[in-house]
């Protein structure tokens, strides 16, 4: 399956995004990104000044992976979407109960995410 | 930092302590060598910092392995298979929700990381061993090294003595710390139970066996662990990427321990992390030499050269004195940073006096802001800020920011508005302010000018006198014979004149100063 078969599977929208984070898809999720596409991320490690960078579909896959490896669970409780923008907030937890909260923000290119930022925070 | 929760995992039976620090994405279990205490180690500023950093782009979990630290003690006649201890390892993963996790396995913590990525490769997201080895007898102690060590342990266990031995280049300090590290993490008798455990770890056989990411780290002259043990580990795992670095302290939690993380960071993330700096926020002081040309054309060259370097040498003594910290030199200048703007002013002032003793004139600037402090320089706006200051300073003039001046509030010093300065950068024109040279040793409110009935004309007095009496300005008026106008006009100036707010005040003062009645 060619990547333009599997983006019209699997297009970017609210919807698919919550169903990959929730059953905890890490294929699904990578399929969503562009090539060149650019994850940053800010919370308490990674400041605004200095966030964490994730570049490309291979950086991005393999992040998604990690955190798809953890017995946690993720909720997508709102998504806000147009043609070329995404929003949602996730709600998550692990194992022992600690909350994890993150908002996300996607620009959106060719069906793809080209640029996201998570801020997220967590219980400590 | 708060210390993470002591958490415990059950295998069987048994309970395995575990603590996890940090949300990075990568979930990284610390596998730790011989012995262990997961709050102890906290203690350590070394330990302290590495599980800070790896915490940083990692969910790092830590554990004590059964027989240790605050796991469940075991009998120390029959202690654990290698194969249960990795049974162990998985327990604390499962505890945590880790389904895959890199593994970091430090001096024994090797060995036992290499069996788990062997037998667990789908739950093993890669490997990074640290000043370990494959087999006890080739790298680390022969058969006599292992009753040496042994008689050690039983002769000198909890001292911190074998300190010396793993980390020749750590304090008495650490040797303190070691001791109680060694007590609290396990009794002589397992110590020494454990010790002939390690000393049958033979993996060797399971190296080529290894199918994920490995990187292998080394100190070129490790004390513990040959250099050699690192390097065959790496050549028999496919692909293992090997890093030498300088040394010879064996805990990766001593030495470098910055450049060991930097390693596994940029190994694990793919990024090498950005250099390390810090911002703070100082006190800057810009000292500069008044028209040094004139003074030097006066001298020559040589006698100027050795005049600037006395100045020079005093300017630094007098900035240590201080608990400043030197920023940078130039032709005619020196900067230093402080940690609190009165210390910073009080050395431009000492400065200035040693500069005076030695015929030179200075102008000097100080200013606080944050910089940057990266490999012990300073660099950062608020430094041209103070360099600017300086460069308006008069001769023998020390100016401040309004900054500066605000955070002093009224520490025994005084000082006098100046022009602002606008700076390219700044939203608002700084506000400077000249220090003044004598020092209010008491409230200023004390020492304010008391009023003086000299400033007064002779109408004027008069005027006091009546409203000392309580006459109104009407009554006054008439008693003068002036209109009511020019009596107010009077009273009004004559206020002025005493800087005093009412009348009532002006005819207080008058009954202090008795001889003017009768005027």
């Amino acid at each position: 399956m060619d990547a333009k078969t599997k983006a019209k599977i699997n297009p970017v929208t609210g919807a698919s995004i919550k169903q990959a984070l929730e059953s905890r898809d890490g294929h699904m999720l990578s399929s969503f990104y562009a090539d060149d596409a650019l994850l940053r991320i800010v919370d308490r490690n990674n400041p605004p000044s200095k966030p964490r960078e994730l570049k490309g579909k291979a950086a991005i896959g393999m992040f998604w992976d990690d955190i798809c490896s953890r017995a946690m669970t993720h909720r997508v409780e709102t998504s806000i979407e147009n043609a070329n923008q995404l929003a949602f907030s996730q709600a998550c937890a692990y194992p022992d109960g600690m909350k994890v909260l993150c908002l996300a923000f996607c620009d959106l290119k060719g069906g793809k995410i080209a640029r996201q930022t998570v801020v997220q925070a967590w219980d400590e | 930092m708060t210390l993470p929760e002591t958490r415990y995992a059950t295998n069987g039976e048994v309970r395995i302590a575990y603590q996890v620090v940090g949300h990075g994405p990568i979930d990284l279990v610390f596998v730790p060598g011989f012995i262990s205490n997961l709050e102890v180690q906290w203690e350590d500023p070394g330990f302290a910092r590495l599980m800070t950093r790896l915490g940083s782009f990692a969910r790092l979990i830590m554990f004590d392995k059964r027989g240790t630290g605050l796991s469940d003690r075991v009998d120390a006649h029959h202690l654990p298979s290698l194969e249960t201890r990795i049974d162990d390892l998985r327990a604390v993963m499962d505890a945590v929700g880790s389904g895959r996790a890199a593994l970091l396995g430090a001096s024994e913590g090797g060995p036992m990381s290499v069996l788990f990525a062997a037998t667990h490769p789908k739950r093993t997201r890669a490997l990074v061993l640290y000043g370990s080895y494959a087999h006890f007898h080739s790298w680390v102690l022969g058969r006599d090294g292992l009753e040496d060590f042994v008689r050690g342990i039983e002769q000198a266990w909890g001292t911190g003595a074998s300190a010396p031995k793993f980390a020749p280049d750590q304090d008495a300090r650490f040797k303190a710390w070691w001791g109680r590290y060694e007590r609290l993490s396990a009794s002589p008798t397992a110590a020494v139970a454990l010790a002939r455990m390690n000393a049958a770890i033979d993996v060797r056989s399971v190296l080529p066996a290894i199918r994920v990411p490995t990187l292998v780290i080394h100190r070129t002259d490790d004390a513990r662990v040959k250099i050699a043990g690192g390097r065959y580990l790496a050549e028999k795992i496919k692909d293992a990427r090997f890093v030498e670095m300088p040394g010879r302290d064996h805990p990766i939690w001593t030495g470098d321990v910055d450049g060991v993380v930097d390693e596994i960071e940029e190994f694990l993330t793919g990024v090498r992390p950005p250099p390390d700096q810090m911002r703070v926020l100082a006190t800057i002081l810009v000292v500069r030499l008044v028209a040094p040309e004139r003074l030097a054309a006066k001298l020559g060259d040589r006698l100027w050269s050795e005049r600037i370097d006395a100045f020079r040498e005093a300017a630094k003594q007098i900035v240590a004195r201080h608990h400043g910290l030197p920023v940078g030199e130039g032709a005619a200048e020196i900067s230093a940073r402080f940690a609190g703007p009165a210390r910073a002013v009080h050395c431009a002032a000492a400065i200035r006096e040693a500069a005076r003793g030695l015929d030179l004139q200075l102008g000097a600037g100080v200013h606080a802001g944050e910089i940057e402090i990266h490999d012990e320089q300073a660099t950062g706006f608020a430094i041209h800020v103070a360099e600017r200051i300086a460069a308006r300073a008069a001769a023998d003039e020390i100016l401040v920011s309004g900054v500066v001046s605000d955070l002093i509030g009224g520490f025994a010093l005084h000082f006098a508005e100046r022009a602002s300065e606008a700076i390219e950068g700044m939203r608002a024109p700084l506000r400077l302010l000249a220090v003044m040279t004598e020092q209010h040793l008491e409230p200023r409110a004390q020492t304010a000018r008391k009023p003086s009935l000299e400033a007064l004309t002779a109408r004027e007095r008069e005027v006091l006198t009546l409203v000392a009496d309580g006459l109104s300005n009407a009554a006054i008026a008439e008693r003068l014979h002036l209109s009511d106008h020019t009596v107010k006009r009077h009273v009004a100036n004559m206020l002025l004149k005493l800087e005093l707010p009412t009348r009532a005040a002006a005819a207080a003062l008058i009954g202090r100063e008795k001889p003017l009645r009768g005027l």
